[in-house]
């Protein structure tokens, strides 16, 4: 049992950033009915900096319709950003036509979330495994079976298996040929959206396992995508919470989870669930009020304000700034960025 | 199936007066003959009033349609035997009229889905004084419209009196289970059943439905029966939990005796495979490797012999019964090796499971697959780790005799119908 320290970055995890994410934004236009005019954005991703270093794993964290996905995504270029600036192993991606991106794909990959959806249920898992090694004419006859094998061993499945189709799998398994795919070819990066989300717990720890693995004998590194505070604990070496559109708060991830210093991430937080009934008991609950608001109309100033608990407690002018001014991601006296005026350190878990 | 005095008595909690549900050896079957799916076997519980029991388990392990038996809202290719009893009166087998005047005033369930539960075509407030005119013919519309308010208010609804006349559209997520939380107090019910009531929603809106759920437990007085998979959620408002697999119960105790010390290898993997808050280093998972049985077709003995790393030949003889663990009245485990379990807590007992990332072999496997050249072999697969030599812990329990390699457990997997059966999908969280 090997017991690396969370928190504090492997040794890999220096020198340059292979990703390197600088404000980007992702705007879906609401359309008129008639004159498909637009009318207004849906600012699902409004902003967002971070960066990935080699063999690092960065955990991004939020609940539905923070944009966790479509940053992902728009990384990717899978869906084009809007502003915003991606570099990849110091290219810029942004702005890349399809043909351009499909070199820079071998490096960067992406593991989807459901493994019902994202394999094609009529292809055997040989071609599907071997189907981006065929697509970069990278391998053929006896050495593209001799490789797929190799894949399939490599995540813990068995060779002897290839023939089968993904319905013969159970779900974690194909998550499994999911991952084999992703690393046919050999990417230095990969950005897992909620992988194991959809796998029953006894199951998602064996895949969590099996990324750990990957990424200490591959040297990989993970953009990794989770709302599961628990799993994203487990294997990041950093976090950035999003809330709306934003990151909030970025800290490596012992840090977050011992000195949460956002309002939300305090919230998010104190809301898991542990599994260890004394301490259930004895757990003061921080609850949020309201619902999340509207993407396309999001607060002005602070965009968690409207359900913040920090907030309703404030004078009239402290509260001033909240509105007026939005609060930018810096360390202020906490020492990680933390995109809150007030932000103070307060311990939850 | 007879009523053994074992299967009777393991649901029950210690000074078993005030008890509202019992359920006693309830079997479940949909379909028949070779294509029988056996969903549920010999399922017996019971909750007292103001308690909470949870029931925990994986996908398929029976624990929603056990509760659908109890509502008699089965469908009609499941055949139920056995019995559920509220206070005196025989629920299975009931006609659907009289059914219906427990449904909803003595017995009211809460659903995953919110938005399937909640009709969009009328306003949640209507809804809420529909079921409580149903059930009370002498009500004014009046007084059940403020009493509707009043439940929404309860469950932590704002503005309750506007929200009434808002369609379930208008609210999000977790506005509306609360909506569903409400109709399910309505009537002052004495049993309420959540079957996954949180599953669909986000965590911090998971937080405050539970704690609606835990205001309208506490304004009825009501027992609480909670389905979920989540055992954080358990650990938070359960009293007792039953731990299901293949359809039956294997293990049943008081929350912090499962939690802590759990006697059941399935319970101890499952408690384990949760990554761990409390401590700072980077653990490996212990999974459990494999998939649950078909219920089409089980394996003979023990259910989750083939999965389990403390399995010896004898399992394979016969399913074990609950037995008490640790000499407590209350705490009992369906395991013939539990015994050798006692005196460990949940993370000793998990010692037991190899921390593998592959997914290639069951336990069972790998007595015959060892003799495979698998040179490309994943370095951390089940088949190393199974070796005797392989060190983890002194204390680790190693099956006593090397897996048998008989035939129907040497490749379960192959013959396992359950992976082309759409039903058994994994939930989505």
């Amino acid at each position: 049992m090997s017991a690396a320290t969370i928190g504090e970055p492997v040794a890999t995890a220096s020198g340059e950033p292979v990703l390197k994410v600088t404000d980007l934004r992702k705007y879906f236009p609401i359309r008129s009915r008639i004159l498909k005019r637009t009318v207004g954005n849906v600012r699902a991703v409004d902003g967002v900096s971070f960066e990935v270093r080699p063999g690092e794993t960065l955990g991004l964290v939020g609940e539905s319709g923070c944009g966790k996905s479509t940053t992902g995504r728009a990384v990717l270029n899978l869906q084009p950003a809007t502003s915003g600036s991606v570099i990849f192993e110091g290219r810029e991606l942004t702005g890349l036509s399809r043909r351009q991106m499909r070199p820079i794909r071998r490096n960067i990959q992406l593991v989807f979330q459901d493994p019902y959806a994202s394999l094609d249920p009529r292809m055997q898992v040989e071609r599907i495994i071997a189907e981006p090694l065929v697509i970069h004419g990278v391998a053929s006859g006896a050495e593209l079976r001799r490789r797929v094998r190799e894949l399939m061993s490599l995540v813990g499945l068995n060779p002897e298996h290839v023939s089968r189709y993904p319905h013969e799998f159970s779900g974690g398994q194909r998550q499994r040929i999911g991952i084999a795919r992703s690393l046919a070819l050999e990417p230095r990066m990969l950005i897992l959206d909620e992988p194991v989300s959809a796998l029953d717990v006894s199951i998602q720890a064996g895949v969590i396992n099996l990324l750990d693995d990957l990424r200490a004998r591959l040297g990989l590194s993970y953009l990794f995508i989770a709302h599961d505070l628990s799993v994203v604990r487990h294997i990041s070496d950093r976090v950035a919470v999003m809330y709306l559109g934003k990151i909030v708060e970025t800290a490596p991830t012992l840090e977050l989870f011992r000195r949460p210093a956002h309002p939300y991430t305090q919230a998010l937080l104190s809301a898991i669930p542990l599994p260890d009934p004394q301490r259930e008991r004895r757990r003061k609950r921080i609850l949020l009020e309201g619902d999340l608001p509207s993407p396309a109309n999001p607060p002005s100033g602070c965009r968690f304000r409207t359900r913040c608990f920090k907030f309703a407690m404030l004078n009239e002018s402290q509260k001033s700034k909240c509105v007026e001014e939005e609060p930018l991601a810096e360390p202020r006296d906490v020492g990680h960025p933390t995109a809150c005026h007030y932000a103070e350190v307060q311990p939850i878990l | 199936m007879s009523r053994s005095p074992i299967d009777v008595s393991s649901g029950r909690a210690p000074g078993g007066d005030d008890v509202l549900l019992s359920v006693d050896n309830l079997d479940v079957t949909f379909g028949s003959g070779s294509g029988a799916v056996h969903a549920v076997r010999g399922v017996s519980y019971e909750v007292r009033r103001g308690e909470t029991l949870g029931i925990v388990g994986e996908s398929g392990s029976g624990k929603s349609v056990t509760s659908l038996a109890v509502m008699g809202l089965l469908p009609k290719n499941a055949q139920a035997t056995g019995s559920v009893r509220f206070r005196d009166a025989e629920l299975l087998g009931t006609k659907d009229k009289p059914m219906s005047a427990v449904r909803g005033k003595k017995i009211a369930m809460i659903f995953q889905d919110p938005m399937t539960s909640l009709d969009p075509v009328f306003k949640v407030g209507q809804q809420i004084t529909e079921t409580l005119r149903v059930h009370d013919k002498d009500l004014s519309r009046s007084a059940a419209k403020a009493r509707a308010i009043e439940l929404l208010e309860i469950v932590g609804i704002p503005n309750a009196d506007s929200r009434a006349d808002n369609y379930p559209h208008e609210f999000s997520g977790g506005m509306r289970q609360r909506v569903v939380i409400a109709i399910a107090m309505a009537n002052n019910p004495d049993v309420i059943i959540a079957d996954e009531p949180t599953t669909a929603l986000d965590v911090t809106v998971q937080a405050t439905v539970l704690e609606a759920i835990k205001a309208a437990q506490h304004e009825t007085g009501a027992a609480l029966v909670l389905i979920t998979h989540d055992l954080g959620v358990i650990a938070g408002l359960a009293d007792r939990v039953l731990v299901m697999y293949a359809g039956r119960a294997v293990e049943i105790g008081a929350v912090d005796d499962v939690f802590y010390r759990p006697r059941m290898p399935y319970s101890v993997g499952l408690l384990n495979s949760l990554p761990r808050l409390d401590v700072e280093g980077r653990e490996r998972l212990t999974p459990i490797i494999g998939t649950p049985p078909s219920l089409q077709q089980l394996p003979p003995g023990c259910p989750f012999a083939p999965r389990c790393p403390m399995r010896i030949a004898e399992c394979s003889l016969a399913e074990p019964a609950l037995v008490r663990v640790d000499g407590h009245s209350a705490h009992w485990a369906a395991c013939i090796r539990s015994g050798e379990l006692a005196g460990k807590d949940r993370y000793q007992a998990g010692n037991v499971f190899d921390t593998t990332g592959g997914d290639s072999q069951l336990p069972a496997e790998v007595g015959a697959a060892a003799l495979t050249d698998d040179a490309g072999g994943y370095d951390a697969s089940p088949l190393a780790a199974a070796q005797p030599s392989q060190p983890q812990s002194p204390d680790v329990m190693r099956p006593i005799d090397p897996p048998p390699a008989d035939p129907p457990l040497a490749d379960p997997l192959p013959a396992d119908p359950t992976l082309a059966d759409p039903t058994k999908r994994e939930e989505s969280r």
